[in-house]
């Protein structure tokens, strides 16, 4: 009978997958040597992991793996400042022409060898000159000529001329590779890193099963842990694409932690849950719109103040992002980088009859305008509409144009909008941002602008490391951005993750790219009960 | 030459033809996609220049035909070339994943038809009566459903609500011996049950209206006037018949299957083939988009050239058609 040969192959096809799925895996060896306490702390993720060498930029998962392995120099603050890492002290000599980093002595590669400048040296050299794709620190050395360990725990990076990002900046953002190991590959873009994994951070790679879990073990000693030694025994990732199967697996007490930033709808509903514990992670990017200043009219100031005045910043704030972000005050230079922020900056306020009578001033009317953003933004699809309803009091027509995320970026690149909608993630240096955001060839310039003054302004805080010229020239270059609406800056958004209330004493770093699981927040982890 | 030689060289040239179609057009609108993969990278400090050096890397500066010639000639040297994202050979990258999308969707499949079947008789043996519309009824709804909704409902009740079985992967990690086999079992009927949900309603009504087809055909009225009992008139007789249009249907079902594991797959955070689609498409990985496609074309095409083979075996008449 058909029906008996069909169901009898489908039954040898599905034995077959069985058996070719895998053969019962056995159980390994438990490490005798584990001691105090033996938790394991299971994180979940929406992204998998695509590539584990940490000099490429691929998914915020790869980093949170990689990041506990491969110490970064600084890490930093909530306002953006710079802390001690792996390097204890930072800065510049020789009239600005040479950056330096003093290292701590006491990190260990797991094999036992010590963390020094030639591995650190050997990093920054090989991103110089090999720019290992998607990474961003390259991007940075623009100023470097070549680092150097000058003893085995201090690196020097001779420069071309001054530059006040170079050391924060590639500080923060370059994680550290054991030269031995990543020497041997060239280029190192190639090496996919996928086993015999060395770790200077509290946990290390043992297994992994793509697509579903990563399982990193406790590595001792570790310097930035009580006693040297790791709170938990294993950290286990866990990849949950759909963020509420992520969630009913939290529920469930499947993982431990969500450690990606929450829908701001889940926020609430999650708030009132028991057994789970919200933490508000600092936002230090912003969100925004620029006008592309490459357009008619919007290369006339009193139209994209026009703009600027027809949008009610109040209720995208409170009804599209519910309450979770604060006011950026139309700067650049939000209130987070508290060091920087100038407190008499305001909001521009939403008025559409001031908004219609700067486009009568400028000759305007009947304005169509597009606006581009991506649908893979949640926040920003919901708010997109109350910036069209909003603009149409002005007289001003909006078309919306939601899409995929790289029919976003193609658009993006080639500046194939009037206005962008989008978000920055970190913005935790300001002249390297507002150099990457504002000069003429800066790769996220989505204004298109090109202006000499500003120009000039950023490129006198860049050359310069006196701190108090820096603060007033980014001042001076903020208000300038702000008053000239060269972008329109809306709001920090505070981001939320979750984890079971049976785990405490997180560190809460900025950024969801540290957020809740950067190595120090997860060596110092506890569980209770 | 003999027809059932010719037969079967017949259908394996249409399937060449087929996958060669199929090969093509998946090349072609990838590479129609807006963007491409060093925008998709979205690096903040890639400029221009470093935009084209990656393109370049990827080999796609070339011209397109030249690109479309190399890639054919990598597929007949059995090479699905490598990763863009993650610097490995696309064929590593899939053959992890693609034991769980067949598992999954061979066992969806086994599993309609075990189902299918019987639900189908039921309905056809009792035309018009409570049974019937309720089976009926039910296949309109099970028509209807979407992937996403079940597999969110599913995991909610009998994953989070009755804790029996687990949310999301293919297994637990601490599972070994037999017990890991148990494990693949309770991961797998979730994301399992989904499927068949929602691919059961179209089976069971085909294979219903076929055998009301077959029971009122004359060889069954013969074999009720000879005294057959209707129990043999149906399972011996008409279901015979009628299996052949539902095993055609099974054969497109396996191709839907296929499709669905892209959405089930994320929604149970299965780590299949589907999955790895939907990663590449975010990256644009264009190599594991080309290899996955291509795989589960070809396990569509194979699956479909076996059913006619399996036909014209069966069915001297389909052979000489």
């Amino acid at each position: 009978m058909p029906i008996l040969r069909t169901t009898v192959s489908l039954l040898a096809a599905a034995t077959l997958a069985v058996t070719v799925a895998a053969c019962a895996p056995s159980k390994k060896q438990s490490n005798s040597n584990a001691s105090g306490n033996d938790a394991t702390l299971t994180i979940a993720s929406t992204t998998d992991v695509v590539n584990l060498n940490p000099l490429l930029g691929n998914s915020r998962t790869d980093d949170w793996v990689t990041d506990l392995m491969y110490p970064r120099l600084l890490t930093i603050n909530a306002d953006g400042s710079k802390q001690p890492y792996l390097a204890k002290e930072w800065g510049y000599t020789n009239g600005g022409m040479t950056g330096y980093f003093v290292l701590r002595s006491d990190f260990k590669w797991s094999d036992g060898t010590p963390v020094t400048a030639k591995d650190v040296a050997y990093t920054l050299n090989t991103i110089k000159t090999q720019n290992p794709k998607g990474g961003v620190v390259n991007g940075f050395m623009t100023n470097m000529v070549k680092a150097t360990a000058v003893s085995d725990t201090r690196v020097e990076i001779s420069m071309k001329r001054p530059d006040s990002i170079l050391v924060p900046e590639v500080g923060f953002w370059t994680v550290i590779v054991p030269a031995e190991q990543f020497g041997q590959h060239n280029p190192v873009d190639q090496f996919t890193n996928s086993s015999n994994w060395l770790s200077a951070g509290p946990y290390k790679l043992t297994s992994i099963v793509k697509g579903q879990s990563y399982t990193l073990t406790r590595v001792t000693p570790y310097p930035m842990a009580p006693g040297g030694t790791p709170t938990v025994s294993k950290v286990v990732y866990k990849i949950y694409p759909d963020v509420n199967t992520e969630i009913l697996a939290l529920e469930k007490g499947d993982v431990d932690v969500i450690a990606n930033a929450l829908p701001p709808a889940q926020v609430a509903v999650l708030q009132k849950q028991s057994g789970i514990t919200l933490e508000k992670v600092p936002g230090l990017g912003f969100t925004h719109m620029t006008y592309n200043m490459k357009r008619k009219p919007l290369d006339n100031v009193l139209v994209r103040q026009a703009l600027a005045h027809a949008v009610d910043y109040n209720a995208i704030r409170n009804v599209a992002v519910q309450g979770q972000a604060i006011s950026a005050n139309s700067s650049p230079i939000t209130p987070s980088l508290a060091k920087y922020a100038d407190p008499s900056w305001k909001e521009y306020t939403y008025d559409p009859t001031l908004s219609k009578q700067l486009l009568q001033q400028a000759g305007v009317h009947n304005l169509k305008l597009n606006m581009i953003y991506s649908m893979q933004d949640p926040v920003i699809a919901a708010w997109a509409t109350i910036v069209k309803d909003d603009a149409a009091k002005a007289g001003i027509t909006i078309n919306l144009q939601g899409m995929d995320r790289n029919t976003y970026l193609a658009k993006t690149t080639s500046g194939d909008y009037d206005i962008y909608a989008g978000s920055f993630a970190i913005m935790d240096e300001p002249v390297s941002n507002m150099a990457l955001q504002y000069l003429p060839d800066g790769a996220i310039n989505y204004s298109q602008v090109n202006d000499p003054k500003l120009t000039s302004l950023i490129e006198q805080a860049q050359g310069t490391t006196d701190q108090s010229k820096i603060k007033s020239l980014v001042q001076q270059a903020a208000t300038y951005v702000r008053d000239n609406v060269i972008d329109n800056i809306m709001y920090v958004q505070n981001l939320y993750v979750a984890h079971s209330s049976k785990w405490t004493n997180f560190t809460i770093k900025p950024s969801e790219l540290l957020s809740i699981v950067d190595p120090q927040s997860l060596a110092n982890v506890k569980k209770s009960g | 030459m003999p027809p059932l030689a010719a037969f079967i060289l017949k259908r394996l040239g249409r399937a060449v033809l087929t996958m060669w179609f199929a090969i093509t057009v998946t090349f072609l609108l990838l590479r129609l996609l807006p963007g491409d993969p060093a925008v998709a990278v979205a690096s903040t400090n890639m400029d221009a220049g470093m935009r084209h050096q990656l393109l370049k890397e990827y080999g796609l500066t070339q011209p397109l035909f030249t690109q479309y010639v190399k890639y054919l000639d990598q597929l007949l040297h059995g090479n699905l070339g490598q990763s863009f994202t993650q610097s490995q050979p696309v064929s590593s990258v899939l053959m992890a994943r693609l034991p769980w999308t067949l598992l999954l969707t061979g066992s969806a499949l086994v599993l309609t038809v075990l189902v299918g079947v019987p639900l189908g008789v039921i309905a056809a043996t009792h035309a018009g009566a409570a049974m019937d519309r309720l089976v009926q009824t039910a296949g309109v709804v099970g028509q209807s459903l979407f992937v996403p909704s079940v597999g969110i409902f599913l995991l909610f009740f009998l994953g989070l609500r009755l804790k029996l079985l687990p949310i999301g992967g293919a297994y637990d990690e601490n599972a070994y011996g037999a017990g890991w086999y148990l494990s693949v079992l309770q991961h797998l009927a979730l994301p399992c049950l989904s499927l068949v949900l929602v691919s059961l309603g179209s089976y069971v009504l085909t294979m219903r209206a076929t055998l009301i087809d077959s029971l009122g055909e004359e060889y069954c009225l013969l074999a009720r006037s000879k005294g057959v009992s209707e129990r043999t008139v149906v399972w011996r007789h008409a279901l015979r018949n009628a299996l052949l249009p539902t095993t055609t249907l099974l054969g497109l079902q396996l191709g839907f299957l296929v499709g669905g594991a892209v959405l089930t797959e994320t929604i149970f955070a299965y780590p299949g083939v589907g999955r790895a689609i939907y990663e590449a498409v975010t990256q644009l990985d264009y190599p594991v988009l080309q290899g996955s496609f291509v795989l589960l074309a070809g396990t569509v095409v194979l699956a479909n050239m076996l059913t006619d083979l399996a036909y014209g075996l069966l069915d001297a008449r389909v052979r000489t058609a």
